[in-house]
């Protein structure tokens, strides 16, 4: 048990990350907290699908003169650069809700917006 | 044949993509201009996909691997039977996008209206691409795109409730998406491929099941929160009764479907492969589609506010789709893969009277629109043909699903919950049923919803026409089910077969 | 023999397109009338036309559009059918007429009589459904069709009964839905032109659960005890439509249901080997003495109308359920039989509220002075339900115990006896009291109902005798009964 968790630490790592962000998420009263808790979620998830292409000692896959093998998987690094404009996008919308929430309502703590309504 | 051409598959996503980028420029803070820029290009989305599916019904589905480079190394589109969601998405988005031209007027602030247009054709652009995509990688992409501008649009008004809806929808649709993305993930990992048809194959020769579960029971998780299946509908009826009338249209009637699009296609990858046994997961969505279809209609009941009426009878009809799922026979996922299409169409004519009724009126509770039906008969006749084809009234488009679903019930040794799904149908004709007494049998309140008069032809006009494919596509069922019925073939064929 | 025609579409069809018509024009009075009537009397002369042939044993057949592979809303009309759609036409017209006498001072006619018009539209499509789910289809339709009719009034005590209204039909439907889906499942099939369609071979698990769900679902329409709650309280709605609908089309609809379920899913052998219909026996001999007992206790003429229905409605369930050629020849001839008398007792019932006001049964004595000839047809109506000879009840109650000794349960021809006692005891008091007992006080003076709902009374009482004597004259309605029983029991 502990030698398979040992083997895949990287794994487990993005894993543990995943709920440290889901419970900011749900913990969490300010919205700009809750919106981390996501982004920490979001990262967890890149460092997984990063993790998957890692081969040991290997390089970054950048072809040209000198370039020697091994190379890391250049797929999931491609997938996570488009992840992550994704994700910056959602945290852009995110922060300009917020933004305006807070000009009419003067708060961003949810319990306070809940009463509010 | 005209139908033939190679490049309409990518042209059906560029489109909308294209006329929706160029909105904003092209309008030049006009929103009149934008409003017909925006009604072209959908139009042009919906012709594209047409092509499609004509050629889809001709010949079965087709690939279009782009720059040239095969699948599963290049990226794939794959346009198959289920995919012809696509064109309900670019022709229910252009009557929606023709309905928002008075309406937006009135709602929106003048600066905003061409932005408007862009979030709906990018959210149209990315319905489509998410019904084409044969990767799964671009599903994510689309799906985010789709999510982007839906939270967008919800917050369109600028009202305070609004923007609060629209965060809450955020929250809980990135969450969603980052489980989908991790199962995405854990696929890749254990397959090594991205390509739907290629993880398919190689998912039968993978060493240990339990990733694979895994990445299943994320990305299930994910497609049901996108699809506001109970008890993961918290952010549905906020966010479905603030937006805008033809934004709910769009988001009740095409954007929850991608969850249930997303199960279809992870279905296509898993369900042959042996690898994982999927009763337990059969089991849970049989259950929650149950439960999901009483509660929907239960809290229905209590709602006064007719939008959030509709907003809650979606979760019902979720629940369906979902139940047929879990029936997983043969007659069962045919009913509910053509209840995807047919309830966007119900659900489209339900919000886009309702949204005329709310415009012309200026009242959206059941209590003060008394006596709508005597102001505005034309509207308020098509709202209850919705109404009667969404509580499934035969020979309505609404009845096809439920008979299905029964049959498939039935024919799955799970007779109860053939029965939970005709009797909870019931339960959703109470509120109807309310709707259509405080139209037409009570007395008016006030006086200026019975000489509100019809509104405008450029909203009676996809009112009416959406009215009439609830009946059209009842009477004649046969089209879509025979036409959905290959895909399903494939779906449960044997292993080999 | 199977000729393709276009006239069984065509009969639900004209009462379609009148409604349309009614809808768009019906502000226009004469236009309303003219197309009502004129629609009504089409409809009349098609259906008519094709007696001749269904006489000789012609079965008209039209396919009008696959609803779904493999089943298509198709007509076909057979001797059962025809024999439902004849009478149900029938008094359409005569209805008609009554309608637009009865409903002048009202409000909303057009919604009214483009409503009526449907509904009949789906009434004759239920006759001639070819298949359980094209009946399906028709019999839900009704349902949502009546609904409007039903709270016409508007008034809260409307909207009450007609929410109790579509939760027993809708659920009776539900139920139905759920039956047919069951029997494609077994059968592989749904269409009603065999005498029964299941496979003797299925498991009688699966076969009694087929025929509860079906029989219950029917079983609602037809008002049998305990599912006939709704009934009384859609008295309601304004006379014509509880004249035509609730005496007539609605639970009509209900009762043949239960006919097409017992002949032509299931078949007479297959039922009689497994033995579903004894209960079902003794539930309507229940019925029948249980509801006519309650309609003893009501003062308000239109619910003694109303338990008079249920109890004789199971007249035709129970000829249904005993499985024998005379029980089913009294069950299919009680459609017409039943429908005559009982819409000439509405019409009365109508005739007199509109023209005097009066509901309550102890108001109308002396009511026999003023109008000697509506009282005169009520009578009439009366002595046909007690069953007396040469009046069109007698000709069930003789067939029905006849089929009651010859399937060895002679206690139902006690049964009969026992109705018909019953019925005496709560019409004739009726006929007395209007009579032979003078007026409280003053009379209102009133004086005969006008000729719009006098002529329609009397032709519908002159009728009940006409089926009453000719039951052996070829030609004669009685004569389709026989050819429905005959392809049935194979004979």
């Amino acid at each position: 048990m502990i030698g398979a968790l040992w083997s895949n630490f990287d794994y487990a790592v993005s894993v543990v990350l995943f709920l440290i962000g889901l419970y900011c998420v749900i913990a969490k009263n300010n919205l700009i907290k809750k919106f981390m808790g996501l982004n920490i979620m979001e990262t967890s998830v890149f460092a997984f699908i990063v993790a998957i292409g890692v081969v040991d000692r290997g390089s970054a896959p950048i072809m040209g003169p000198g370039a020697r093998g091994p190379f890391v998987n250049p797929i999931p690094q491609a997938l996570i650069l488009t992840g992550i404009v994704v994700a910056v996008s959602t945290t852009a919308l995110a922060l300009s809700l917020i933004v305006r929430v807070w000009h009419q309502c003067g708060t961003i703590e949810a319990d306070e917006l809940r009463e509010l309504e | 044949m005209w139908w033939q051409w190679a490049h309409w598959l990518p042209l059906a996503v560029l489109v909308p993509l294209g006329f929706g980028v160029t909105t904003p420029a092209v309008a030049g803070g006009d929103g009149g201009r934008a409003w017909r820029w925006a009604v072209l290009g959908s139009a042009l989305a919906a012709a594209t996909t047409l092509a499609l599916v004509v050629r889809v019904a001709r010949e079965g589905p087709f690939s279009y691997a782009f720059g040239g480079w095969n699948p599963p190394y290049g990226i794939e589109f794959r346009f198959d039977e289920v995919g012809a969601f696509a064109f309900v998405v670019a022709s229910l988005g252009m009557l929606a996008i023709v309905f928002s031209g008075r309406y937006a007027e009135h709602a929106l602030d003048p600066a905003r209206i061409p932005y408007f247009y862009t979030l709906l054709l990018l959210d149209i652009a990315g319905l489509i691409g998410f019904s084409v995509t044969g990767d799964l990688f671009n599903m994510y992409v689309f799906m985010e795109i789709i999510s982007l501008s839906s939270y967008a649009l919800v917050a369109v008004s600028g009202e305070r409730t609004a923007e609060m809806a629209a965060f809450k929808y955020l929250v809980l649709g990135a969450v969603s998406s980052l489980l989908v993305l991790f199962g995405i993930g854990m696929v890749y990992g254990t397959t090594g491929t991205l390509n739907l048809a290629d993880a398919a194959r190689r998912l039968g020769g993978v060493g240990s099941a339990v990733p694979v579960a895994v990445a299943i029971a994320l990305m299930a998780a994910g497609f049901m929160v996108k699809s506001a299946l109970f008890p993961l509908h918290v952010w549905l009826p906020d966010a479905h009764a603030i937006a805008p009338s033809p934004v709910s249209a769009v988001l009740s009637g095409l954007v929850v479907k991608v969850g249930l699009l997303g199960t279809f296609r992870l279905y296509q990858v898993v369900y042959r492969t042996g690898i994982v046994d999927l009763a337990a997961l059969d089991q849970l969505f049989l259950w929650l589609g149950a439960i999901s279809i009483v509660m929907g209609a239960f809290f229905a009941i209590f709602q006064d506010d007719i939008k959030m009426m509709l907003a809650y009878s979606t979760i019902s009809n979720i629940g369906y789709i979902v139940m047929g799922f879990g029936l997983a026979s043969k007659f069962a996922l045919i009913g509910a893969a053509v209840h995807i299409f047919n309830h966007a169409i119900i659900k489209s004519a339900l919000f886009l009277a309702a949204g005329a009724i709310i415009h012309q009126t200026g009242y959206r509770r059941l209590s003060e629109l008394r006596g709508a039906g005597r102001g505005m008969p034309l509207t308020a006749a098509a709202l209850s043909v919705g109404a009667v084809s969404i509580v499934g009234i035969p020979p309505t488009a609404g009845f096809l699903c439920k008979w299905y679903i029964a049959l498939g019930a039935f024919e799955a040794g799970r007779a109860a919950f053939g029965f939970a799904l005709v009797f909870g149908a019931l339960f959703i004709f109470v509120y109807y049923i309310r709707m259509v007494n405080a139209f037409y049998f009570q007395e008016p309140v006030h006086a200026d919803v019975v000489h509100a008069g019809d509104p405008p032809l450029s909203m009676l006009v996809p009112v009416w026409v959406l009215a009439g494919l609830c009946l059209a596509m009842g009477l004649a069922g046969k089209i879509p089910l025979t036409f959905i019925t290959p895909a399903i073939s494939r779906l449960l064929a044997p292993i080999g077969g | 023999m199977e000729t393709v025609d276009v006239r069984v579409l065509l009969a639900p069809a004209i009462s379609f397109a009148c409604s349309g018509l009614v809808f768009l024009m019906g502000r226009n009075v004469f236009w309303r009338r003219f197309w009502s009537l004129g629609a009504a009397t089409l409809k009349l002369v098609v259906v008519m036309s094709m007696l001749p042939g269904a006489l000789r044993g012609t079965t008209y057949v039209w396919r009008f559009i696959e609803f779904t592979p493999g089943i298509s809303i198709a007509f076909r009309a057979d001797a059962l059918g025809m024999f439902f759609a004849t009478v149900s036409s029938t008094l359409w017209l005569v209805t008609t007429v009554f309608a637009i006498g009865y409903m002048e001072p009202e409000h909303a006619k057009v919604r009214f009589f483009g409503f009526f018009a449907l509904c009949v539209s789906t009434t004759v499509g239920v006759a001639f459904a070819e298949n359980l789910l094209t009946l399906f289809v028709f019999y839900e339709t009704l349902t949502i069709c009546t609904y409007p009719l039903v709270i016409h009034e508007e008034t809260p005590e409307a909207l009450r009964a007609g929410r109790k209204y579509l939760a027993y039909t809708l659920s009776g439907g539900a139920c139905i839905l759920l039956g047919s889906a069951l029997t494609y499942q077994v059968a592989g099939t749904l269409t009603l032109s065999k005498p029964g369609i299941l496979p003797a071979s299925a498991d009688p698990r699966t076969l009694a659960i087929l025929f509860t769900t079906l029989v219950a679902g029917f079983g609602v329409k037809a008002a049998i005890i305990p599912l006939h709650g709704w009934l009384p309280s859609a008295m309601v709605a304004p006379t014509p439509v509880s004249a035509l609908l609730h005496a007539v089309a609605v639970v009509k609809v209900g009762a043949f249901g239960i006919l097409r379920v017992v002949y032509n899913v299931f078949g007479v052998e297959l039922l009689r080997r497994l033995g579903f219909t004894v209960p079902l026996a003794y539930l309507a001999a229940f019925t029948i003495i249980a509801a006519s007992v309650a309609a003893l206790f009501q003062d308000n003429l239109k619910r003694r109308l109303a338990y008079s229905t249920v109890s004789q409605l199971s007249y035709i369930v129970l000829g249904a359920a005993l499985l024998t050629p005379a029980a089913a020849c009294a069950a299919v001839a009680h459609i017409a039989n039943q429908a005559f008398a009982k819409i000439t007792m509405f019409f009365v019932a109508g005739s007199i509220q509109r023209t005097t006001g009066k509901t309550q049964i102890h108001e109308l004595a002396g009511i026999g002075h003023e109008m000697p000839l509506t009282m005169a047809a009520f009578t009439v109506a009366s002595l046909s339900f007690v069953g007396v000879p040469l009046f069109a009840g007698f000709i069930t109650k003789w067939y029905l115990s006849l089929g009651a000794l010859e399937s060895g349960m002679w206690w139902f021809a006690i049964v009969m006896l026992a109705s018909s006692l019953l019925n005496a005891a709560y019409w004739l008091p009726i006929v007395y009291l209007a009579f032979f007992k003078g007026p409280h006080g003053r009379g209102t003076g009133s004086g005969e109902a006008r000729l719009l709902l006098l002529v329609p009374t009397l032709l519908c009482a002159a009728w009940v005798l006409v089926l009453g004597t000719t039951s052996d004259v070829p030609g004669m309605p009685f004569a389709l009964a026989r050819a429905a029983v005959e392809f049935v029991f194979k004979m």
